[in-house]
């Protein structure tokens, strides 16, 4: 399948906030409520449209486990976007934010757009992090903020439509070096102003699943 | 250089220093100088003795070298000279100078990486370098990174990966616009990835899949030279087991950048010169990209998505096109073979494509054909055999279409003698004189009735012309008849396999087996035999296992051989024992380990051929069974011999059983699905009763509202009109009652002056009367009545009246008397005057009376023929609308009858669901009771439901 763009992605944080369910979610639409721990690095792929262009995601789901660091940390440099996931019932997750941010902003370029996620949302129960709490971090540290649950897929899709929209925009704006592909963006082979082929809608999601 | 000369001369002397002290001496000086100059000299020149002295300047010089990177990095020579120096002592690469020097240790370059990597800072530091651009710099910095990578490659690998950005960094320089080093970039990226995963992923992450496919493009793709070979091994490396990879490289579309490679014009033309030893290399190591892809150890989800994106980017297309072209080397055409096979393997869409794929021959044949014919030819390369063998299993795989079309060409109707088909190239190969051709050949067909039942019996159908004259013979008959015979080793071997398929999972073919009595004594005698050699003992192991399987799929059809006959035979003539262990002797073979682990032929030579990847995991399904089968008589060992007759019996019993639950099942079914048609037409006709009812109904309410609107109305209006008449008549009645009561009191004021006039007037006229024309009548009676006593009364009155006359008549007399009584006496007559007086204004005055009461009288009988009249004509008014009563009640009566017809016949259809729900409750239907009609049809149609699901 073609499309206008290629995004990559990275998703961090904690060992056991949720990142593996909500690449699951996103690219099979549908949740596993026991996962493996995740060993290195897993690969997911969906495609999505904004602003009727087709655009691919092809994102990387990173061990939280602090022995895998150090390999998890030589996916920033060449990512767009980040999702960097907390946990709203664990608040060691939520202070454990800023290691986290810092090693992102270390190790990735300057451009990268990280959209910080409290997962879990369904659990409101055991909260232990309020949304204004995450709010509040998001603002400080220039992030897009969002509560999600990959359990019943609330705001799922959202998240990482949203983290592309923000590319798209920094594209838009001239910001990121489309021609580096270092950055995590590729442009597609069928990326026209004015393609007739292309679906024109609105910037929601596309179709599910992503094979070429 | 002058060290260099100095050094090197005076060694040839005797006095002059030994190497290790120039090696001491160089060392101090690169290591304590102050002048750059000195440095840079000492270590060129201990980089110029690091190939003859390499365990004197590795041991003495390392840490001073590692320094040198540290302070000199400034000066690109130094650190070059230094760089190069540690690449020459830890290399092990043979060199020439290596030969003068057959007491080094060929691990020494191994020895010193050890210790060069103690201090991960080495690493880092090397790693820190490749940021330099200077030539001088990051060209050796590859080099030793890839030497040391090469010898300690777990340990560097995992500092590499632990050092930030240190696998990017390495990625970084297969962008180096200078190909020498990015060509050297790929050698250190092929060591870097080599079994790591993790480094894998990364490196792939960083878009080497594209950046590689890129290069091979730039490079001439399969024409290309070594680079390209080069980008290919470390795009295997990056994909062999892999399959995060492998998604990642099909998700990236980068499937269809592989079709270019197999450009089959392009690879004719280049043929005419022959094909160049790179280029071979080159396709081969495509070839095994594909197959990395496709391999039938992948993921299944993945195989088949990679098979789909190659049929749908044309690569299959391409690679079939390099089977049919002509000039291809043969090792090519057999890897291509290869690949073919395991790109078509159990994928539906990619078999059929094989299977119209045609030769460019004359006249135009199947590849399929083309290929089996190689296959059956002694003369064609054993490789190219086994790949064309592979590529017909890869094609059957799965594929219940393609078996049944190739055991087709075998049978009689459809043999065309004209043209070459599959079958016929099957028999000559299973019958020829090569025995590798017989091996082959059984497996292929072997390979045709895998698992499908149906081939199976359609192949017991084929039918052998031998010599002139002679009958034709089964093909079963045939292969058992070259069994018997003997033959080599492979021949025996094939056939067992095959016969072993053949029979398994099919009482049928058992029976047919079993049919000629020479094929089981012939098995007994090879079991009982014993074993002479390796080979032997594997035919024998064999044919126990045919023999079990003959055991374990008899349906007894066979009378000589039953499964108890079979069983004792075995257990006499060769014992369990015996039995067991030539079975067990075959998955001991080390053919039989080497076959079931992959489903590829990969034989080195011919000898090897000897199991079939999907034979040995028939036998290690049917193994346990076949055991099981004869064991189940062993175990209870000599005294159960009767026991088995009585186990068959058990057996029958239970088959019997199994069979009356079977006809049992059956006729349930069938009343099942009588009582489904009888319900469905119960519930019809229920439906349509319901609706007949409904109609009545509405039909009804139609009348009422008709009746409504019309006659009821009108009856109305006229039951009004009569009430207005009713009331009328009795405000006329009131005011006859009234002139009665009048009449009565004269008549009582009459009956007060005449005594006979007492005549009771009691009456209740004033009680309103239940029923108005009832009321009315009795009203009328009464008036009659009344009338009635009036005029009694009246003639009463009048015979008064005469009665009075004659009594004046007799005073009249009287008087006369006393008128001649008077004249006597004169007084009297006076006195009688008076009284005669008195008497006649007496009767006057009644008179007077009688004559006012019969005027009233004679009105009230006036004002009672009027109202009679009235009564007359309100009673026809009643009768009329009596008789249209009687009309509706007659309408309505039927409508009721009919009413009642119809909840008779609800009460019956009640009565028979009852019984069906009933029936169907025994029949172990769940049945919900319900009063409700409704209800019970939605009931009826979840029950269907219900009954289907068991059905499915």
């Amino acid at each position: 399948m073609s499309y206008a763009y290629l995004f990559k992605y990275i998703i961090i944080g904690d060992t056991g906030v949720g990142k593996s369910c909500l690449l699951l979610q996103f690219t099979d639409k549908r949740f596993q409520p026991v996962h493996d721990l995740t060993i290195g690095v897993e690969f997911g792929a969906r495609m999505i449209s904004i602003d009727g262009k087709q655009i691919k995601l092809q994102i990387w789901d990173t061990a939280g486990q602090e022995s895998f660091r150090s390999i998890t940390r030589s996916y920033y440099r060449g990512a767009a976007g980040a999702l960097l996931v907390y946990d709203i019932t664990r608040r060691d997750t939520f202070n454990h934010l800023t290691t986290w941010l810092e090693d992102a902003r270390q190790h990735s370029n300057s451009n990268m757009v990280i959209m910080l996620i409290g997962n879990k949302s369904d659990l409101e129960a055991r909260r232990d992090v309020k949304k204004e709490e995450g709010e509040a971090f998001a603002r400080e540290h220039g992030l897009i903020f969002m509560e999600t649950s990959a359990k019943t897929a609330a705001n799922v899709e959202e998240a990482f439509i949203n983290t592309a929209k923000e590319i798209y925009q920094k594209i838009q704006d001239g910001v990121f070096d489309i021609n580096n592909e270092a950055n995590g963006i590729k442009i597609g082979p069928q990326h026209s102003p004015t393609n007739p082929n292309m679906p024109s809608g609105g910037g929601s999601a596309g179709q599910s699943g992503g094979c070429c | 250089m002058d060290y260099f000369r100095k050094y090197l001369s005076s060694q040839q002397g005797g006095v002059q220093p030994t190497g290790a002290e120039t090696v001491e001496r160089l060392c101090d000086r690169a290591s304590s100088s102050t002048l750059l100059d000195d440095r840079r000299d000492a270590v060129r020149a201990l980089k110029a003795l690091s190939k003859k002295f390499r365990v004197e300047v590795g041991t003495r010089a390392m840490d001073i070298l590692v320094r040198v990177l540290e302070t000199d990095r400034s000066d690109a020579e130094i650190t070059g000279y230094a760089l190069d120096t540690l690449c020459h002592i830890m290399s092990d690469e043979v060199t020439e100078d290596d030969e003068d020097m057959p007491n080094v240790p060929s691990d020494l370059g191994a020895q010193f990486t050890e210790i060069f990597i103690k201090k991960t800072d080495n690493v880092t530091l090397l790693l820190s370098l490749l940021t330099e651009y200077d030539f001088h710099i990051l060209w050796p910095t590859v080099r030793l990174l890839t030497v040391i990578l090469t010898n300690k490659c777990k340990d560097v690998q995992d500092m590499i990966l632990v050092s930030p950005m240190g696998v990017s960094k390495l990625m970084d320089l297969l962008s180096e616009s200078r190909e020498i080093i990015r060509n050297d970039a790929l050698l250190l990226l092929i060591q870097l990835v080599k079994n790591n995963a993790n480094i894998q992923k990364i490196v792939a992450f960083e878009n080497a899949f594209e950046r590689l496919l890129e290069i091979i493009t730039q490079e001439g793709s399969s024409d290309g030279g070594i680079v390209v070979e080069d980008c290919l091994l470390l795009l295997l490396n990056l994909l062999r087991n892999n399959s995060s990879n492998q998604n990642f490289f099909r998700e990236s579309s980068c499937i269809k950048y592989l079709t270019p490679f197999f450009d089959v014009d392009n690879i004719q033309q280049q043929s005419q010169g022959g094909w160049s030893a790179q280029k071979v290399t080159n396709i081969h190591l495509m070839l095994q990209l594909v197959r990395t892809l496709v391999s039938p150890n992948n993921p299944q989800q993945l195989t088949s998505t990679c098979q789909k994106n190659m049929h749908s980017s044309g690569l299959l297309q391409q690679l079939c096109a390099i089977l049919m072209a002509s000039g291809v080397p043969a090792d090519v055409l057999t890897e291509t073979i290869n690949t073919v096979s395991e790109v078509i393997r159990g994928s539906q869409q990619n078999q059929e494509y094989f299977a119209s794929v045609m030769a460019p021959s004359n006249p135009p044949r199947p590849a399929i054909v083309v290929l089996l014919m190689s296959m059956v030819n002694e003369k064609q390369p054993f490789s190219l055999r086994c790949a064309v063998l592979y590529c017909f299993q890869s094609f059957l795989y799965r594929n219940e279409v393609g078996q049944s079309q190739i055991v087709q060409t075998l049978l009689p109707t459809s043999v065309d003698a004209n043209t070459i088909s599959a079958g016929q190239l099957l028999c000559g190969g299973l019958f020829s004189p090569d025995s590798l051709s017989n091996w082959f050949a059984a497996v292929a067909l072997l390979h045709a009735i895998l698992g499908n039942s149906t081939q199976k019996e359609q192949l017991l159908r084929v039918q052998l012309a031998t010599s002139l004259g002679n009958p034709p013979v089964t093909l079963l008959q045939q292969c058992c008849n070259i069994l018997a015979q003997g033959g080599r080793f492979q021949t025996r071997i094939g056939l067992l396999m095959l016969l072993s398929t053949w029979l398994a999972d099919s009482p049928i073919a058992v029976s047919h087996f079993l049919y000629n009595t020479s094929n089981v004594p012939y098995l007994i005698s090879q079991v009982s035999a014993s074993d002479v050699e390796e080979n032997e003992s594997l035919v024998h192991g064999l044919c126990a296992f045919l023999l079990g399987i003959c055991v374990r799929f008899n349906d007894d059809q066979n009378e000589t051989f039953t499964m108890t006959s079979l069983r004792q035979v075995i257990e006499k003539r060769i014992g369990l024992e015996t039995f067991t262990d030539k079975l067990n002797q075959v998955p001991k073979h080390e053919c039989y380990t080497k076959a079931i682990k992959n489903p590829h032929i990969n034989y080195k030579q011919p000898s090897e051929s000897v199991f079939d990847h999907e034979f040995t995991k028939l036998f290690k399904k049917l193994e346990g069974e076949v055991l099981n089968a004869l064991s189940s008589s062993r175990d209870q060992s000599k005294k159960q011999i009767p026991s088995l007759k009585e186990h068959e019996n058990i057996v029958t019993q239970y088959k019997d059983l199994i069979q009356e639950q079977d006809q049992q099942l059956q006729e349930l079914r069938h009343q099942l699905e009588e009582m489904k048609v009888s319900h469905n037409t119960a519930s019809s006709q229920l439906e349509k009763l319901g609706q007949q009812v409904q109609q009545l109904k509405d039909q009804n309410a139609l009348l009422k509202a008709q009746k409504g609107s019309h006659a009821d109305i009108r009856k109305d209006e006229e039951i009004k009109n009569l009430n207005e008449e009713i009331i009328g008549l009795k405000t006329q009645l009131a005011e006859k009652d009234s002139n009665i009561e009048k009449l009565k009191t004269a008549v009582a004021v009459l009956e007060v002056r005449v005594p006979a006039q007492d005549m009771s007037g009691e009456e209740d006229k004033e009680n309103n009367p239940p029923s108005e024309l009832e009321v009315l009548q009795t009203t009328m009676n009464r008036l009659n009545t009344d009338l009635y006593h009036v005029r009694v009364q009246l003639a009463e009155r009048e015979s008064l009246i005469s009665t009075m006359e004659t009594e004046r008549n007799e005073a009249l007399q009287q008087l006369e008397v006393l008128k001649e009584t008077r004249e006597s006496s004169a007084a009297d007559t006076d006195l009688a005057n008076q009284k005669i007086a008195s008497l006649t204004a007496n009767v006057t005055r009644l008179t007077e009376e009688k004559n006012s009461l019969q005027d009233r009288i004679k009105k009230s009988n006036e004002e009672n023929l009027n109202l009679l009249d009235k009564i007359k004509k309100l009673e026809e008014d009643k009768d009329r609308l009596v008789g249209e009563k009687m009309d509706l009640h007659g309408e309505l009566d039927t409508v009721k009858k009919e009413q009642e017809d119809l909840l008779v016949l609800l009460a019956d259809q009640d009565s028979k669901i009852d019984k069906y729900k009933a029936r169907l409750r025994e029949l172990g239907q769940e049945v919900e009771d319900d009063d409700d009609d409704e209800e019970l049809d939605d009931e009826n149609i979840g029950d269907e439901g219900d009954a289907d699901e068991e059905d499915n």
